[in-house]
């Protein structure tokens, strides 16, 4: 190894003086608590009175007890399974559409990207009308079509589509993204393409899809961590906050958060806090390993 | 290079310094307030989510009556949101630095005890002020023999029913319903069916009740949880209970129970005041909800719970809030004093008058029941409430199993889905909340 000059040293600490803010930032207030995470997982804190450490106890009971926290992460895959490739496969359709040069696309671009704008409780409470087994309009519009529909929030083998399709809804964000990378597809890629006697789906399939794959690949790894830490709406959108009816919303985070706040077992949440972060991290080192077969940039692999 | 390294050492002391001297002033500022007590006044930080209308208009002037009554303690309101109030004092009590007196849970009071997140009161309080509660409520103050909070206000469940209804079918005061059986016989005779569509209904249990208040009342009063914290899920008089929910589900039909359920929840459509609905069980606050919503010409009537046999006690079940001391609170005295204002008859009777809500206090009760703040048909609402306190029931928070709702729930709710029979759903309840109190041990 080459001895560094006085010079290299000297733009080093200045860079580290200039990261300095997100270093500290990120050990105080990312690093830390993760830290207390793990420490904490492997004891019996509550938050104020206790915190003696209790061994691998809190994994056992998890893993062996707990039919809840099966139930739990049954759900919250059951949602990500379905949810990431359909919004995906969702999105990447609207902003194709999107794309064609017609006299008032923006407004339509507008339209679509609406409900991405709005978010929270509100659009759970306005969900829950549309939802609703007698009076919704999802079930009125059905009835049209002499479709009896089902009671979407109020039986267990509904719920999880119910919301499936609600986030389908609010896929505006995810199309923004592509339709900004189609847009940068060079267009005499496309002529080529039709002068070699290219169809429109054969453009779609050969020039536009390996174009827009770095985006698919971050919108997949970002949305599965997202699905996995969906919390909110079956928070908001079942009765109490519990999760039912027959706890087939009971998704990990709310889980968690009930043994946490509910249970005051921090220590377990904690454990378990550190399970779902295990979960992720595989699974984003996955699809990091299979990247390289689907993913092409542009810039060649670097 | 040396200025970089000097630069770099002067950031760190400073973020290092900030970090103390914010620790620093934060203290400074508590001995102020120390040092002020002895002196002058001392500030207290009382936290409710009462947020707006009539609740908080007479706490804020229960608080300025109260400011103004002495010249030692100052009392300063803060409104928390319902649904951040008690994760938010949670993590003030861990940082050490919690309001000083703060609305919360009565069904909980234990459970905070035992984790050390509320002061013990007992030394402050005056022997015998126990007498000014429903004894029920006084109960769930104590742990270990010690109390950590004052009731402050309650609720029970009755049944609501048309006066109107009843009158044109024919129905006297004598036929209101005592028993179950004779709520069902009541409910036949109001149904109206058309072409397989009920028009009205007399009477389903599960709207805004749950199965637990029926399933506590046909057992005696005893909730999924005894006295002694054993697991009493599946019990034979419960497994009745739930049949006769099931029954009555099968009876109306889920679509129309599903219908109808969507509209009460809006309250102009309410099915009750427009008359599709004949009795409804309800929280007894939904007084100030017809008294919004309903026709002018609207009547109603109030009775008990039914009996689940004739001479098994028209139990019920009811919750409210306590008035706490937050561990780490500085200026424990003067907060109870507070608080055993809050909780004196007098201010308790403004309260009451002003909120409708049930009062602790049972002189505030009563004197709401006799007094002239009330139009008639409140001291009715209050004199049946005060009657109901008699057999309301209250389900404190089990230590040994804090978080088994989820866990009856899902099975109940199997009941009610047609999966599992009633004696099924609860044997397996059973069986799961065990499972959790050994989890806990």
């Amino acid at each position: 190894m080459t001895k560094r000059s006085l010079r290299q040293k000297q733009e080093a600490r200045w860079g580290f003086f200039f990261v300095a803010p997100f270093l500290i930032g990120f050990v105080l207030f990312m690093f830390g608590p993760m830290l207390f995470s793990l420490i904490g997982s492997f004891t019996d804190y509550n938050l104020t009175s206790k915190m003696n450490f209790i061994g691998l106890n809190n994994f056992k009971r998890m893993f062996l007890n707990d039919d809840l926290f099966w139930k739990s992460l049954y759900n919250t895959a059951y949602f990500t399974i379905f949810n990431v490739p359909l919004t995906t496969l969702f999105s990447i359709f609207l902003a194709v559409i999107l794309n064609q040069k017609l006299v008032g696309m923006r407004f339509f671009r507008t339209i679509f990207y609406l409900p991405a704008v709005l978010s929270g409780v509100a659009v759970y409470i306005l969900w829950m009308q549309l939802l609703s087994p007698s009076t919704g309009l999802i079930n009125t519009i059905l009835s049209w079509f002499h479709i009896t529909g089902p009671s979407w929030l109020f039986d267990p083998n509904w719920t999880k589509p119910a919301l499936i399709m609600m986030k389908l809804w609010s896929a505006g964000g995810a199309m923004l993204l592509y339709l900004a990378t189609l847009q940068n597809v060079p267009t005499q890629l496309y002529e080529s393409a039709e002068i070699d006697g290219a169809g429109i789906w054969q453009q779609f399939r050969h020039v536009t899809l390996p174009m827009i794959t770095p985006i698919i690949f971050y919108d997949v790894i970002t949305s599965t961590i997202g699905s996995f830490q969906i919390f909110q709406e079956a928070y908001v959108m079942t009765s109490n906050g519990q999760g039912g009816p027959a706890n087939s919303l009971l998704f990990y985070n709310l889980h968690m958060w009930n043994k946490a706040f509910v249970g005051f077992d921090m220590g377990y949440a904690m454990a378990m806090s550190m399970v779902l972060f295990m979960i992720v991290l595989v699974l984003t080192l996955i699809n990091l390993k299979l990247a390289p077969r689907w993913v092409h940039y542009a810039g060649g692999d670097q | 290079m040396k200025k970089v390294g000097l630069i770099l050492t002067a950031v760190l002391a400073c973020l290092v310094l900030l970090g103390g001297c914010g620790k620093k002033t934060a203290d400074a500022d508590k001995d102020t307030t120390t040092n002020v007590k002895s002196s002058k006044k001392v500030t207290l930080d009382f936290w409710s989510f009462w947020g707006s209308g009539a609740r908080r208009e007479v706490i804020e002037s229960i608080i300025k009556d109260y400011n103004e009554s002495q010249d030692k303690v100052k009392i300063k309101y803060s409104y928390q949101p319902w649904g951040d109030i008690w994760t938010k004092s949670l993590s003030a009590i861990t940082a050490g630095n919690p309001p000083d007196v703060i609305v919360q849970d009565i069904n909980s009071v234990a459970q905070r005890a035992d984790a050390k997140q509320a002061t013990d009161i007992t030394k402050y309080l005056d022997k015998g002020i126990n007498k000014r509660f429903y004894s029920q409520l006084f109960k769930t103050t104590q742990y270990q023999n010690k109390t950590y909070g004052l009731p402050f206000n309650t609720d029970t469940q009755v049944i609501f029913y048309n006066k109107k209804i009843f009158k044109n079918a024919g129905l006297t005061d004598k036929d209101l319903p005592q028993t179950w059986s004779e709520l069902d016989a009541v409910a036949r005779t109001l149904d109206i069916k058309k072409d397989d569509t009920f028009t009205r209904i007399g009477f389903y249990p599960l709207w805004s009740l749950d199965t637990q208040v029926w399933a506590l009342n046909a057992d005696g009063g005893t909730s999924w949880f005894n006295d002694k914290n054993q697991v009493k899920i599946d019990t034979k008089n419960k497994r009745k209970a739930l049949q006769w929910i099931l029954d009555a589900q099968k009876y109306y039909g889920k679509k129309t129970i599903n219908r109808l359920e969507a509209e009460f929840g809006s309250g102009v459509a309410d099915p009750f005041l427009s008359g599709t609905v004949a009795m409804r069980a309800q929280n007894i606050n939904y007084y100030t909800s017809i008294k919004e919503n309903a026709p002018k010409d609207f009547e109603f009537g109030v009775i008990q719970l039914p009996e689940f046999q004739k001479g098994s006690g028209h139990k019920t079940w009811g919750g409210g809030f306590t008035l706490e001391v937050p561990t780490g609170a500085k200026h424990v005295k003067e907060s109870v004093d507070f608080i055993k204002y809050l909780t004196s008859d007098k201010v308790q009777e403004k309260f009451g008058a002003a909120s409708f809500d049930i009062m602790a206090n049972k002189k505030a009760n009563t004197n709401l029941i006799n007094g002239k703040q009330l139009d008639e048909t409140g001291q009715m609402i209050y004199k049946t409430a005060d009657q109901a306190m008699s057999s309301t029931v209250l389900t404190p928070i089990p230590l040994s199993a804090p978080d088994y709702n989820n866990l009856v729930n899902e099975q109940i709710d199997a009941a009610l889905l047609g999966q599992k029979s009633a004696k099924q759903a609860l044997k397996d309840a059973q069986t799961a909340v065990e499972n959790l109190v050994k989890q806990h041990k």
